[in-house]
């Protein structure tokens, strides 16, 4: 061993290249025994004390505080032993550490510590983690007041790689466990239809009605027309689709939108229905239904369905209209609180049809077959009164079926 | 369901097996007549007649009768007035009763239960006073049970009159007087079966008998400082259930026994040893114990006092594996 030998920036981290010598705790002449701070290294997380692993007395500062340098830069001179080499921040026998390196593969894993006054103090479960991760404990720190590293402190490690490009230094990246998780892009379509609810939840200040209609008159009436050959075939949606075609029919109130501080109010009647496909949830609308038959609103929804499911509806096909019917009635729940779908004012959530017994006015059971119904509606333009009235005006319509057959368009101009 | 306290649920055990097997029978000093020092054979004998008897104060005597009486086909239920006096029980229990299957081959059994109340806390002192269950614990052969409640001393004291080995069953004296619910048809407790009174994510404290109770304590006020303890009655000393613990120290990584016996060369050194074996890469810190001193029971009551592990050692000790 020559007289004098070469102090190293060490390297203290997984994917640390580089570090900055903060801080010279002693100045050359001065002598230092095993323990003694000598200076202090910063990388972008933490500063850690470069203490002495062996006595001996600087001769010279080649790194002053301040400057950055790469790992293994010699960064003074002392008539120690050699301290810092890339591979291991504590020196020792060459031989022993060749013979460590060669025995223990990929480079991350584990190794106890070989001399007892390097020796790392950690818990048998912080032990068990840092081999399962791939952490070095030597290079860990502790956040515990008896200087033990435990499992809290490698956890905390495995989720800071985890975060880091790892392959900066060759290594692979640590198996992070449990913890791990798969990323994809969202297609143009998800982001789009994000950003459309997340403007629709925070910017549309939603109020909510819910309510039952009683259907069994309108289960039967649609067993009826559906047993007749040769018409659309009808399906609950259709019916509920044609009561706020009525409603709406008598409540131009409901058929306006909030729109750039500006009241829209439309003349023509359309109406959204969503539709769920492979691709995702859709909204189209459908056009001028005032005065529309039963049979005419199933058929344009069926087509409009049809566009969608094929891919080949229009951009008109999926705009306008102040409210669209959302029936979740062939998903088993009760009620469905939707969020409205700008520009439109208000949105009705349909549930599934219960069975169930309720008392009538002698106090008897009757049986019942209830639709949860709920209507959100935006409160910059509309009220609970005036929503109420306008759902009670759809619930009559599903509960007094017969209106259904016969437009209000009459009665409405004449 | 019904309220009933420590000591009668004892009874009813007692008076169940008396009922429902004619191999059952119970001796021991002051148990007939009078009903038991604790008042726990209390009209038994009016009811069973013989089969519930007064002894002279033999202890020796009365331990080497149970093992004869047992080798010979019927199922004595031996009081021993304090557990301290278990000393003078040592030969029958140890080298005959402990024995005898293993040197028989199988061909004989000694389906024997000595019940015995251990603990302070009543000023007793050194001699009627100690907790020496890790005495037994230690001689293969023997079975120790421990409950905690009412419903585990029914449901466990049933299991020990009906095992085929010996087993010593431990009340603790503070416990007599505890109300518990018990069943209308109370359930019987498997041996070596622990109980976990209490979830918690942050340590697991396994405890038996009246200790239990000042872990529960501690929990409680644990848990307001926002430390989840996760309590375990092992209710069976030997066997104990490694993989009840085992499994909980999986989920809290710390581990803290609490008994009323001394610590040293106690159940808990046992516990701790298995587990720094069995669960070393489970350990989050290292195993903690809260027992009694390595002095003798003291009898000033303010002595005693500062001698019995109480819940604010244990908040400590808890405290200590979280730092």
């Amino acid at each position: 061993m020559s007289d004098v030998n070469e102090l190293l920036m060490p390297k203290l981290g997984l994917t640390m290249t580089e570090g900055t010598l903060a801080e010279w705790s002693i100045s050359p002449g001065d002598s230092v025994r095993p323990g003694d701070l000598m200076f202090v290294v910063e990388t972008d997380k933490v500063a850690t004390d470069i203490t002495a692993e062996a006595e001996g007395e600087l001769r010279e500062i080649l790194v002053p505080a301040g400057e950055t340098v790469s790992v293994g830069a010699v960064v003074g001179l002392w008539t120690g032993p050699g301290q810092g080499t890339p591979q291991n921040e504590t020196a020792g026998d060459q031989t022993e550490q060749a013979e460590q390196s060669a025995a223990s593969e990929p480079a991350a894993v584990f190794r106890p510590a070989e001399s007892s006054s390097n020796r790392v103090i950690a818990t048998p479960l912080a032990r068990r983690l840092a081999r399962e991760y791939g952490l070095d404990l030597a290079q860990l720190k502790c956040s515990g007041k008896e200087g033990r590293i435990k499992a809290a402190d490698v956890r905390a490690a495995a989720r800071q790689y985890s975060t880091q490009d790892a392959s900066a230094t060759g290594a692979a990246a640590p198996d992070v466990g449990p913890s791990e998780e798969q990323r994809s892009t969202a297609s143009a379509l998800v982001q789009a239809m994000a950003r459309r609810m997340v403007e629709a939840k925070q910017q549309v200040p939603h109020f909510y009605l819910a309510a039952e209609a009683e259907v069994s008159e309108l289960l039967m009436l649609r067993a009826e027309l559906n047993v007749q050959e040769g018409y659309e075939k009808l399906s609950l949606n259709h019916l509920v689709l044609a009561a706020v075609v009525r409603a709406l029919e008598v409540s131009p109130e409901y058929n306006r939108i909030f729109h750039d501080n500006e009241i829209v109010q439309f003349e023509r009647i359309d109406v959204g229905m969503a539709v769920s496909t492979e691709r995702g949830l859709f909204a189209p609308v459908l056009k001028d239904l005032r005065g529309s038959s039963l049979d005419e609103i199933a058929a344009e929804a069926r087509a409009l369905q049809g566009r969608l499911q094929a891919n080949t509806a229009s951009r008109e096909d999926m705009q306008g209209g102040a409210i669209t019917v959302s029936n979740a009635g062939m998903f088993n729940v009760s009620y469905m609180t939707p969020i409205i779908n700008p520009p439109q004012s208000a949105i009705l959530g349909v549930g599934s049809i219960r069975e169930l017994f309720r008392p009538d006015a002698q106090g008897q059971p009757v049986l019942r077959r209830e639709m949860g119904l709920v209507l959100a509606a935006d409160h910059r333009l509309h009220d609970g009164a005036g929503a109420l009235t306008f759902l009670n005006r759809i619930i009559d319509a599903l509960q007094q079926p017969y209106q259904l057959l016969r437009p209000r368009v009459a009665a409405r101009r004449g | 369901m019904a309220e009933v306290r420590f000591g009668k649920a004892i009874n009813l055990a007692l008076a169940d097996a008396l009922e429902q097997d004619p191999a059952v029978f119970l001796f021991g000093e002051d148990i007939a007549t009078v009903g038991g020092p604790f008042g726990a054979t209390r009209g038994l004998h009016e009811r069973f007649g013989d089969r519930v008897r007064d002894t002279p104060i033999s202890e020796a005597a009365l331990a080497n009768a149970a093992v004869g009486a047992a080798l010979s086909g019927l199922k004595p239920v031996l009081e021993i007035m304090f557990m301290d006096f278990m000393t003078l029980t040592m030969d029958a229990l140890v080298n005959q009763a402990a024995k005898a299957r293993y040197m028989f081959g199988g061909q004989a059994s000694v389906p024997m239960v000595v019940r015995t109340p251990h603990g302070g806390g009543i000023s007793a002192g050194p001699q009627h006073s100690q907790c020496l269950e890790a005495w037994f614990a230690h001689v293969p052969g023997l079975k120790v049970l421990c409950p905690s409640n009412p419903a585990d001393a029914y449901g466990l004291l049933r299991s020990a009159i009906a095992d085929p080995d010996p087993v010593v069953f431990v009340e603790n004296k503070a416990l007599y007087a505890m109300k518990g619910e018990l069943l209308e048809q109370p359930e019987i407790i498997p041996i070596g079966k622990a109980r976990i009174l209490r979830q918690g994510s942050d340590v697991t404290v396994v405890s038996y008998g009246a200790a239990v109770h000042i872990v529960e304590r501690a929990a409680s006020q644990l848990a307001e400082q926002g430390l989840e303890v996760e309590v375990l009655d092992l209710r069976s000393i030997q066997p104990w259930d490694e993989a009840a613990v085992m499994e909980s120290l999986s989920r809290t990584h710390r581990l803290l026994i609490v008994h009323e016996a001394v610590e040293a060369f106690g159940v808990g050194a046992e516990i701790a040893a298995r587990i720094g074996e069995v669960g070393f890469d489970e350990l989050d810190a290292p195993i903690l114990r809260v027992a009694a001193p390595f002095v003798p029971v003291p009898f000033a009551p303010s002595l005693e006092k500062a001698y019995q592990p109480d819940a604010e050692a244990v908040i400590a000790a808890v405290r200590k594996l979280c730092a």
